[in-house]
């Protein structure tokens, strides 16, 4: 059980889960959380491939870190985006932000 | 860095005085608009006389290429700042500065958005004069693109007559004019083996092959032809020069095709002169039609710059089939063509502008009698109309003279039919001004001025240009043939 | 070269002659427009000083040995070399002294006719710029100078026809003038081309040389004969461009005398002189040319017969006068047509300039309206335009009378007997409807009151002020100068004819004199105007001529055998209805559409594309998945 691919699959699991939380969704914050969920399959798969493949040099946790970062960030920004959004629209449901129709 | 400069760089400094003036006026604030006029007009006035100094200074024993500026600019790609000036381009020169100055003369009762207004007019004119004076086939085209660009906001802004339209059309045309250009350049410079866009190096004989000629020739000359109005791609240019204001009209008219007829010969015609015998034939067909045609579809317009519109695409023609005679007269009477329809077309619109600020009509049928109610106006109008049938004596007689004898003796079919194409052109001019100006005065324009002698003197400016180069042809056709001689003996 | 200008008197008063002119009329253009008085006198003072040079060159070079020739470079490209310069020979003498005499009288009479016209000024300058023109073209060295000068007398005609612009009908007669004139000088230059590359030179003197025939074939030289016979017969209006020069009787009347007497329409005839040995290496071309002449003439005569204005009947008598002249050309009498030309224009000059004064007086062109005023009151110019009528109709001992007489004796030389009598069919119409107009004028069957001495205010009332006096002998005195010139110059032809052709040597078919001749000719001019006192002389005429009576005939006269119609017809429905609507539309919607249609295609494209723009944000997403997904694929397998 305790093999890269377990961890791999694991990994594929939950990015597709996050792949189809952000098509489906019509919920800013869900596809939010569903892109969190994606960036969160490729944490695990650097620290899997980290782990089982190339133990010495830790960059693998290093992206880890980077990525928790940039997360953190994307999550701000992205909030943001949604609240100003909700001013504008008084909703955070993707179909109202539709101005760039053709 | 290489670097010739013979004595006084006078053709950089026609071009710093049109950058300069554009600065100045930049720098100036929109309120003060005597001011704006008085440094357009200092600005315009100094590349007047500079370019008309050029043309008498030149040099006729010696010939060549003169006052040659040369900096090396790219060194990889083999791009120069290659200015210098021959019996083609002095004209060329010589009636840019005079349209320019008469120009802003003309404009001198604008008053919306002055400041813009002059601003464009010197950037357009920095371009003419750039694509004029350039020996480097990069500069050319950047120069040429630089004139193209400002005719969309003069027309779009200060225009009339479906002026969106106009100007939307006119600026599609040219670049769709420059979408050939540009590939026809490319190929000659990837062709060529040289890695140098120096037109003199690209020149000699032997650098490309008659196919390669014959290639670049078409795009080229389809490029540059359609800024020369030439047939069928000539619609922009009525529908254009009825939106243009009159200034920007004059310039249009009386530089811009010209630039393209220029381009024609300078680029096309010099670097692929094999292809150049080899389409000939087509050339002169289009020209012949162009003349022709424009003659007969001028018969039937009821706007007055409609006509002149028309007028203009029948006398590119002759530049066309000048052209295509390839023979020294021909050439002679092409590039005097140029000048003299330059002359003539600028005060053609000059009169018409006029006449259209004070009774805000320029449809034939709402004029008439326009001789009592301004007889001055008039007669500017009916002095170009003259030179436009081929009146002998005024410039223009002279160059379709010499294009119609070598056309005759080229193509006689072609040339019988162009100068049968005179009598249509006398009957649609007389006919305008018959309509325009004689019978009746109306009373509704009784009250309207009679230009005045300071707004005459453009105009004035322009009759003697063209009555002086009527009564002695010879000044201008002994510094085109400088360059037409050895240009035509040269070929293979 | 420069300095030899003014020491050579006949250089200095060729150049005098021919280019003063031009100064006066840039002078009067730029500065003295507001000052018509100044003008006027400026005018005058130019065109005397032309009279006097080409009297002086005429005087001193009147035992001219061989032409005298000067040339400077006007214009060289490539291997074209035009120059300017002055050809002094018998032809060109006698012609410049022609035209300087009538200019001068016209500009004097015009004083009076012209007086208080608003355009006084203009008129002068235009009359300068037509000396100018005239006189240069006269004594012109080469044919592209000859054509230069031609084109400018086209350009002063048109300007001078149409001088009232204001009404529609001059305007309309100048720009006819010039566009049919335009016509055949496009023929001109296409013959002066064929010419010019394979003959290799325009010098007239060239030209007539004998190299000609050497080196152009024979089908060459008669289509560049036929060609440049075009600029002939737009200019002398000759069948079939003839219907231009009666409607330019819209002009002032001294224009008329001016350009319709001895200058611009006489200059066609002037043409075929200067180059008639040229012309006379083609036997066809010179066949066409007589037939020309003759149908010229003899339509012009019929339309003159049922016209009742008095300017009309000079202008058809003018054509065919013309006519008359280029069938004496081209019958081979060289001396018969120029000395022709030189007797009409004196005394058509002169008709032209008394009808000037009896429309003058009474303000209508009406001949039988001026004999219905008392036209016959007015002494001088009745006398005059009698003798003038006589002239023209052939009669003894009148200028007329002897070169008609010149160019029958011509006729009467060529084989054909047809162009003898239709000559002298020529002769009988023409006594008839000149004097046709003198009878009417002269007997009038009632008389009336001038009513227009009622209108007073305008003075042009007869018995006016004192100022009128004036005006009238001022145009007065030029009449009585062109009527004693028609007296005697009839008797000058021997003088003439050893000036003009007496170097030439003496090669001229005469026909021999012919004395029957001499008879049946007076006898049908006598009988014409016997027929004409008939009908409109005697006590109890009907003043109904026997062409009137004939309703279709005298609608076919009149109408001018429809050509004019013809032409009409052609230029609207064909010209403006068919070709040039044609173009016109094709402009619009094939060129302009294709365009237009290619911009809609381009926006109606960016328009059916922006359907795929749902602006769901997820559908972008899935897009932009799919194709990752689908590069990745791509690179992976």
């Amino acid at each position: 059980m305790n093999s890269l691919y377990t961890y791999l699959f694991i990994a594929a699991l939950l990015f597709s889960l996050g792949i189809f939380g952000v098509f489906q969704r019509r919920s800013l914050i869900g596809m939010l959380i569903a892109i969190e969920l994606m960036l969160n399959a490729a944490s695990i798969n650097f620290m899997a491939f980290n782990r089982f493949l190339a133990p010495d040099p830790i960059v693998g946790q290093i992206y880890t870190l980077f990525i928790m970062g940039i997360a953190a960030a994307e999550a701000a920004i992205a909030l943001s985006i949604i609240v100003a959004l909700f001013r504008r629209l008084r909703s955070i449901d993707i179909e109202r932000a539709q101005e760039l129709r053709g | 860095m290489s670097m010739e400069f013979a004595n006084f760089p006078y053709l950089t400094a026609i071009l710093l005085s049109c950058v300069v003036g554009l600065l100045v006026i930049l720098f100036i604030p929109d309120e003060r608009k005597m001011l704006i006029k008085w440094v357009s007009l200092v600005f315009s006035g100094i590349t007047m006389v500079l370019s008309i100094y050029l043309f008498f200074a030149y040099d006729k024993t010696q010939g060549g290429l003169q006052f040659v500026e040369k900096v090396l600019w790219v060194e990889s790609l083999g791009i120069y700042y290659f200015n210098a000036v021959d019996g083609f381009s002095l004209p060329m020169l010589m009636l840019t500065g005079i349209v320019l100055f008469t120009g802003v003369l003309t404009m001198w009762e604008l008053e919306t958005r002055v400041k813009e207004f002059f601003a464009f007019t010197f950037l357009l004119v920095a371009g003419v004069f750039g694509v004029f004076m350039s020996m480097d086939l990069f500069f050319i085209f950047v120069w040429y693109d630089v004139s193209l660009f400002p005719m969309y906001p003069l027309i779009a802004i200060w225009g009339s007559t479906r002026k969106e339209y106009g100007a939307m059309k006119l600026t599609l045309y040219l670049l769709a004019g420059s979408a050939l250009i540009l590939p026809g350049i490319l190929y000659l410079f990837v062709n060529s083996g040289l890695n140098t866009f120096d037109l003199v190096a690209l020149m000699q004989p032997g650098t490309f092959t008659p196919f390669q000629q014959k290639f670049a020739f078409i795009l080229l000359y389809l490029g540059f032809g359609i800024l020369a109005g030439v047939w069928p791609f000539h619609t922009w240019s009525p529908v254009g020069h009825v939106a243009a204001p009159t200034a920007v009209s004059m310039i249009h008219a009386g530089v811009l095709m010209k630039l393209g007829a220029f381009g024609v010969l300078r680029v096309a015609i010099f670097l692929c002169p094999e292809g150049w015998q080899y389409w000939a034939q087509l050339m002169a067909v289009l020209a012949t039609c162009g003349i022709v045609y424009g003659a007969f579809v001028g018969l039937a317009q009821t706007d007055l710059k409609y006509v002149i519109g028309y007028s203009s695409v029948s006398h590119m023609g002759i530049v066309g089939l000048g052209l295509a005679t390839v023979t020294v007269d021909g050439l002679n009477g092409a590039v005097f063509q140029m000048f003299a329809h330059g002359v003539m077309t600028a005060l053609f619109f000059s009169a018409v502008g006029y006449i259209y600020d004070k009774t805000h009509t320029k449809m034939i049928p709402e004029l008439g009698g326009m001789s009592r109610t301004m007889p001055i106006a008039s007669g500017y109008f009916i002095v170009a109309a003259l030179a436009g049938i081929g009146v002998p004596c005024l410039a223009s007689f002279w160059a379709e003279l010499l294009v119609f004898i070598s056309a005759f003796k080229t193509y006689p079919i072609r040339g019988a039919l162009a100068i049968c194409g005179l009598v249509v052109s006398a009957l649609f001019m007389l006919r305008v001004v018959q309509r325009t100006f004689y019978g009746e005065k109306r009373e509704e324009f009784d009250h309207l001025p009679d230009v005045t002698f300071g707004l005459g003197i453009p105009r004035m400016i322009l009759v003697a240009v063209i009555v002086f180069f009527g009564l002695f042809p010879s000044v201008m056709l002994d510094v085109i043939q400088v360059a037409s001689i050895p240009f035509i003996n040269g070929l293979p | 070269m420069t300095s030899s200008w003014f020491q050579d008197p006949t250089l200095l008063a060729a150049a005098l002659a021919a280019l003063l002119p031009f100064v006066t009329f840039a002078l009067i253009m730029i500065f003295t427009r507001p000052y018509p008085k100044l003008s006027a006198a400026l005018s005058i003072a130019a065109v005397s000083v032309s009279l006097f040079c080409a009297l002086f060159l005429l005087g001193s070079h009147w035992h001219l040995e061989k032409p005298i020739q000067y040339t400077a470079k006007w214009m060289i490209s490539g291997d074209i070399y035009i120059p300017f310069g002055f050809l002094l020979d018998q032809l060109s003498l006698l012609m410049l002294t022609i035209v300087a005499v009538i200019s001068f009288l016209v500009q004097v009479y015009s004083l009076g006719y012209m007086a208080g016209d608003p355009g006084f000024a203009r008129y002068y300058a235009f009359q300068s710029l037509f000396a100018w023109a005239m006189m240069t073209m006269t004594i012109a060295p080469t044919m592209l100078q000859f054509y230069v000068f031609w084109e400018l007398v086209g350009l002063a005609s048109y300007l001078l026809i149409g001088f009232y612009y204001e009404k529609f009908s001059a305007s309309e007669a100048g720009k006819k003038a010039f566009v049919m004139t335009r016509f055949g000088d496009i023929a001109f230059f296409l013959g002066l081309l064929l010419v010019l590359f394979n003959f290799g030179n325009l010098n007239i003197l060239d030209m007539n040389s004998v190299d000609v025939t050497a080196r152009m074939s024979p089908a060459l030289i008669t289509l560049s004969a036929i060609l440049i016979f075009g600029g002939v017969a737009g200019k002398s209006a000759q069948f079939p461009l003839l219907t231009w020069l009666p409607d330019a009787m819209e002009g002032p009347t001294p224009v008329s005398a001016l350009l319709h007497s001895a200058t611009m329409v006489a200059a066609g005839v002037y043409m075929f002189a200067r180059i008639f040995p040229f012309f006379s290496n083609s036997a066809a071309a010179m066949t066409t040319f007589l037939a020309i002449g003759t149908i010229t003439m003899l339509l012009a005569s019929t339309m003159a017969m049922v016209t009742r204005d008095i300017k009309q009947v000079w202008a058809y008598s003018t054509i065919s006068q013309l006519g008359f002249m280029v069938m004496g050309l081209a019958a081979g009498s060289y001396f018969a047509g120029i000395f022709h030309l030189t007797t009409h224009a004196g005394f058509k000059a002169l008709l032209f300039l008394c009808s000037g004064v009896f429309i003058h007086e009474y303000e209508t062109n009406d001949f039988f309206e001026m004999g219905k005023y008392g036209g016959r009151g007015l002494k001088v110019p009745m006398v005059c335009i009698t003798l003038a009528a006589a002239a023209l109709s052939g009669l003894p001992p009148l200028s007329g009378f002897f070169s008609k007489e010149a160019i029958m004796g011509g006729l009467a030389g060529l084989h054909n007997p047809v162009w003898l009598w239709a000559g002298l069919l020529g002769a009988f119409l023409t006594a008839y409807y000149s004097f046709r107009l003198i009878f009417a004028i002269l007997f009038p069957q009632k008389i009336e009151k001038p009513h227009h001495g009622e209108h007073g205010g305008h003075g042009h009332g007869h018995d006016g002020g004192h100022h009128h006096a004036g005006i009238y002998w001022v145009m007065a005195w030029p009449l009585i100068i062109l009527a004693s010139l028609t007296l005697v110059l009839g008797f000058f032809q021997t003088p003439l004819e050893n000036f003009l052709v007496g170097h030439h040597g003496g090669g001229e078919a005469h026909g021999g004199h012919h004395a029957w001749l001499l008879y049946v000719a007076v006898g049908l001019a006598l009988s014409g105007v016997g027929l004409a006192w008939l009908e409109f002389g005697r006590k109890g005429a009907s003043q109904v001529g026997f062409i009137e009576k004939v309703e279709p005939i005298s609608a076919l006269f009149a109408n001018r055998w429809y050509i004019d119609h013809f032409y009409r017809r052609f230029l609207d429905y064909f010209i403006y209805g068919i070709v040039s609507n044609l173009f016109t539309r094709n402009d619009r919607r094939v060129i302009d559409g294709g365009i237009d249609g290619i911009c809609r295609a381009t926006v109606g494209s960016g328009w059916a594309l922006s359907f795929l723009q749902s602006g769901m944000l997820q559908y972008n997403l899935m897009v932009m998945f799919a194709v990752l997904a689908l590069v990745a694929l791509y690179f992976f397998f």
